[in-house]
């Protein structure tokens, strides 16, 4: 069999990581966006995500892999996956109707002989109402992209799960030969189920970080640490080494509160009791404010004018994106303060507060500042030496929740450094 | 459900009108209005009786466009826990919903209670369901759907924790009353070893955060509490300490197991990122060195 040349349809995130995951592993590759002006930049090689190694990824496609805005030319496609990010409001609800609209403007300027495969998370029965496609032609795959690592796990996926009309039937032989190229186990299943999967995924990750959160909540006010903790999770066979145990400032980014939001929304319709899931919404509430209570306990209520510093706007590392980000949230709680903020990425919107300096690096954030909050775990901020940020501080007080400063250093340097599920050192207690 | 500001930039108020004048909370926030120079008038039961039926028309007349009117007026547990006390206290809210809708005032601040809630939550927040376990619970939650209802005014409604101050006539468990029994007897009485954590918040810090909700004009819904729970062996080993004489604590079997209650206070400090709460420790000094000086006078 010929080697099937594959369609993507929408070049944001999903799509232009997915598609060239797609050519590095050797197949033509024909990217379509209506977006013209999306699309020059995507020729000009100046990408619209950051994602590491994404740049590397494209570049070494050279020629399988190409940029248009002509819908017509996914007509040589034997494989056309429909993969834009499917925007969602404040409540994490999915707006679907423009992915509609793009799979039926896809699948008239399709090959009438080709595959779709919807990439982009639907809801769960939205596949099968579709009726664009004999059921035979029509798939849906789960996306498994993770923002700031999104090359490595489209290009390593763990497993492959496709929704299908009939599970039992064999995959069209053109698709098949695109998934086994990436040489991990496949799991056909009804489009429902396939649906649901995704959800389901989240739904445990998010379990397993409220357990850790609401555990290192414990560790701060009884004297354990979390990160004595959680290796001996790793190691308990039901639980295993890659479980997500790091506590966090709350959900964000948006796709794990979009897939609470499914849960909810249909457990409501149905019927169902889902009363965890509610629990794990004001979980991650109330750890996105752990900051602004660390802030309140040690420096607000007890300086006048406070000045704090900032680092990191971005909702996690290696990602442009602000989404929920607790960083912002904390920023606009801050109002009667003064601030110094720095993020790599992200330019701090001034709309955001008031009385908010952008500072050019992160050593510079805690200039004169009362405290410093490291909000993102910028792996950059890894390398900040705690006494160069004493120096700098007007009170030695550092909210670094995710240990981003080595602990002795802070320690020998005489900062009053707080992390997230450990207690304070006795110097400062 | 938390408050949102009318203005963003604290404003200082036409005038107050402070309903429930005579009572701990009002006494202190007239004395605040009138060291910040608010044009400020009390109101107690001796001025109107909120419970008779003149008492709308009466309130209606003391009110004048742009007021801002605090209601603070209650009967409390110590009055009464029966459902005639709770009747009253229901008529006297009545009266208030019927003079808004005589006057144009600018906003209604209402102090209800941290008692509208259970314990089958430990951690409180606004989004913690109100679940009253007793008639006093259920008269300040039926007082707040009554004013979101039938009052005419942007309305503000404060929860608010066990209060606790110098000049605090009531005598319920906990500071106030671990202090006057120190003094006087030299032995506190504890239900139990006083395992049951609670918040509480000092007098002061009640009346700056009022004063914050009034001059950002502020609506909805917020808890008042200082953040900080202690079980009320350690108010009792604090006040202890601080009595200037022996004092023993004096635990008593245990007849129900032991309630907690804490507070998440982040809502309260988005408002107010400025808010100060007086550490308990502080504020039992402050409570014992005015209790001397009124003993002292």
């Amino acid at each position: 069999m010929k080697a099937p040349v594959v369609g993507f349809a929408g070049m944001t995130h999903l799509g232009l990581v997915s598609a060239s995951a797609v050519a590095a592993r050797g197949f033509e590759v024909v990217c379509f966006d209506a977006d013209s002006g999306l699309v020059r930049r995507l020729a000009q090689q100046d990408w619209p995500v950051l994602e590491p190694g994404l740049d590397e990824l494209i570049r070494g496609n050279a020629g399988r892999q190409r940029f248009t805005n002509a819908r017509g030319e996914l007509a040589v496609c034997d494989v056309v996956y429909v993969a834009p990010d499917v925007p969602t409001d404040e409540q994490g609800t999915s707006d679907v109707s423009g992915l509609t609209v793009l799979i039926r403007e896809i699948a008239s300027a399709m090959n009438p002989a080709a595959v779709m495969v919807v990439l982009s998370q639907v809801p769960p029965g939205y596949t099968r109402s579709l009726g664009v496609l004999p059921p035979e032609r029509l798939y849906y795959q789960v996306e498994t992209l993770v923002f700031g690592q999104a090359v490595d796990r489209a290009m390593k996926p763990e497993r492959t799960i496709v929704g299908c009309a009939d599970p039992a039937a064999a995959l069209e032989p053109r698709f098949r030969a695109v998934l086994d190229a990436f040489g991990c186990p496949i799991l056909p299943m009804r489009y429902e189920s396939a649906e649901l999967a995704k959800i389901s995924i989240n739904c445990c990750l998010v379990a397993s970080v409220a357990v850790a959160n609401t555990l290192a909540e414990l560790c701060e006010r009884i004297g354990a640490d979390w990160s004595e903790i959680a290796p001996a999770l790793k190691l308990d066979r039901r639980i295993g080494p890659y479980a997500y145990l790091a506590p966090g400032l709350g959900i964000a980014g948006g796709n794990l509160e979009r897939d609470l939001a499914t849960v909810r929304r249909l457990s409501e319709l149905h019927g169902s009791e889902a009363g965890l899931i509610a629990a794990w919404l004001r979980n991650s509430q109330y750890r996105r404010d752990w900051p602004l209570r660390q802030l309140q306990e040690r420096v607000l209520s007890r300086v006048d004018e406070p000045v704090i510093g900032i680092l990191g706007v971005t909702y996690k590392e290696n990602t442009h994106s602000i989404k929920n980000s607790p960083a912002v949230a904390l920023i606009k709680a801050l109002a009667d303060c003064r601030l110094r903020v720095f993020d790599p990425a992200v330019r701090a919107a001034a709309e955001w507060h008031a009385r908010m300096t952008v500072t050019g690096d992160a050593l510079t954030a805690s200039d004169g500042a009362d405290a410093l909050v490291i909000m993102t775990p910028w792996p950059q901020f890894r390398k900040l030496e705690a006494a160069a940020v004493a120096g700098r501080l007007r009170r030695r007080i550092v909210i670094d929740p995710f240990s981003m400063l080595d602990r002795a250093a802070a320690n020998a340097a005489g900062l009053e450094h707080v992390v997230l599920g450990a207690p304070l050192p006795l110097h400062a207690q | 459900m938390t408050l949102s500001h009318a203005h963003q930039t604290p404003r200082k108020p036409a005038r107050l009108v402070v309903l429930g004048s005579g009572g701990f909370l009002g006494r202190n926030l007239l004395a605040a209005c009138a060291a910040a120079r608010i044009e400020a008038v009390g109101l107690g039961s001796r001025d109107i009786d909120l419970a008779e039926a003149s008492a709308p028309a009466r309130l209606a007349e003391r009110l004048r466009p742009g007021d801002v009117l605090v209601f603070l007026a209650a009967l409390t547990p110590d009055k009464g826990r029966d459902s005639g006390t709770l009747m009253r206290n229901l008529a006297m809210c009545r009266a208030v919903c019927e003079a808004t809708r005589a006057a144009e005032i600018a906003q209604l601040v209402y102090a209800s209670s941290d008692a509208v809630y259970s314990f089958a939550t430990p951690l409180i927040s606004e989004e913690t369901p109100a679940v009253p376990l007793d008639l006093y619970g259920a008269m300040h939650r039926t007082r707040e759907l009554m004013l979101s209802g039938e009052a005419k005014a942007p309305l503000a409604i404060l929860r608010l924790t066990a209060i606790y101050g110098g000049d605090d006539t009531h005598n319920s468990y906990g500071p106030n009353r671990f202090l006057r029994q120190a003094l006087k007897d030299g032995r506190i009485p504890l239900f139990g070893n006083g395992e049951e954590t609670r918040d509480h918040l000092y007098v002061d810090d009640a009346v700056e955060l009022i004063l914050d909700v009034v001059s950002h004009g502020s609506t909805g819904l917020i808890n008042f509490a200082s953040g900080t729970s202690v079980t009320f062996r350690a108010v009792a080993d604090m006040v202890a300490a601080r009595a200037g004489r022996p004092v023993e604590i004096a635990p008593s079997p245990r007849q129900n197991p032991p309630t907690h209650r804490h507070f998440d206070t982040t809502n309260l400090l988005r408002a107010f990122p400025g808010a100060r709460f007086k550490p308990l420790d502080d504020g039992l000094a402050a409570t014992l060195a005015k209790m001397r000086a009124e003993a002292g006078a």
